[in-house]
């Protein structure tokens, strides 16, 4: 899952402990959802896609692994 | 107030709340713990409340599931692993130490014994000799002696029924979590 969320918060000059404290979780989910680390919920990526004020489409693109679709929940 | 800050208020308040129902237990007075546990569960409630960020969202709950999740797959294995190699002590013959005993005619018509104990799995000989007792007069032991002869055997193998028990200890452990385990499990799993 590939997300733009440093390209969204930096066009909004948001910085990652603005957005944590927006949607409600740590600056470390923060960090890990952007470096790919971490999956969020749909949940979370709806809340996150609206606090940018964007689809979430436009923030989450899922991608399949060469093997076929992910099984591991992050 | 901060995440450090509430982990110590809980750490000093249950480490008080442990000590208070220690000294209780130890004194005898057991109305102490009725009043200090739910006195520290109403100090971490109030502190809790007064944490201005987040403690833990749904990553910090899926690192502390998959966690615990480990732990108990790892605690499961190595101590099924253990409480069988501990219990092996008891039951297991070439495990138990060797216990022999010798009858002697002495020059005066009585006879005495020789109980000798020998490192488990060993051939009985001088180099695996642990520890030996005789009995001058099997047919006039005195108390001493027939103390040595009644507690000899249980002796030898105290140190493998330790074991034993704490193999059955793990074992009965591991069943009270894995028990827990799936009733927890089965709880999820209608709720879910």
């Amino acid at each position: 899952m590939k997300n733009r969320i440093r390209v969204l918060r930096a066009e909004r000059e948001m910085t990652q402990e603005q957005l944590a404290e927006l949607v409600g979780v740590t600056r470390n989910t923060i960090i890990s959802i952007e470096k790919d680390k971490y999956c969020p919920s749909l949940k979370l990526g709806y809340r996150i896609a609206r606090i940018f004020g964007v689809g979430i489409d436009d923030v989450f693109t899922y991608e399949e692994d060469k093997d076929g679709p992910s099984t591991d929940d992050g | 107030m901060k995440r450090l800050t509430y982990l110590t208020c809980t750490l000093i308040v249950a480490c008080m709340v442990a000590a208070m129902v220690g000294w209780s237990m130890a004194a005898g007075n057991f109305l102490i713990p009725v009043i200090a546990i739910p006195l520290g569960i109403i100090v971490i409630l109030a502190c809790r409340a007064q944490v201005d960020i987040v403690i833990a969202d749904e990553r910090e709950k899926r690192i502390r599931s998959k966690a615990a999740l480990r732990t108990l797959e790892v605690v499961v294995i190595a101590g099924a692993i253990a409480a069988i190699i501990l219990y092996s002590y008891v039951v297991s013959v070439p495990l138990a130490p060797i216990i022999t005993g010798k009858l002697f005619l002495n020059d005066d018509g009585t006879q005495s014994m020789t109980i000798a104990e020998y490192k488990p799995g060993s051939v009985p000989g001088p180099q695996t000799l642990v520890r030996s007792t005789t009995i001058r007069n099997l047919n006039a032991m005195n108390e001493s002696e027939a103390m040595t002869y009644c507690t000899y055997v249980r002796e030898g193998f105290l140190e493998n029924e330790n074991r034993g028990l704490a193999g059955m200890t793990i074992g009965c452990i591991l069943v009270i979590l894995l028990a827990t385990f799936g009733a927890f499990y089965l709880y999820y799993d209608r709720k879910y």
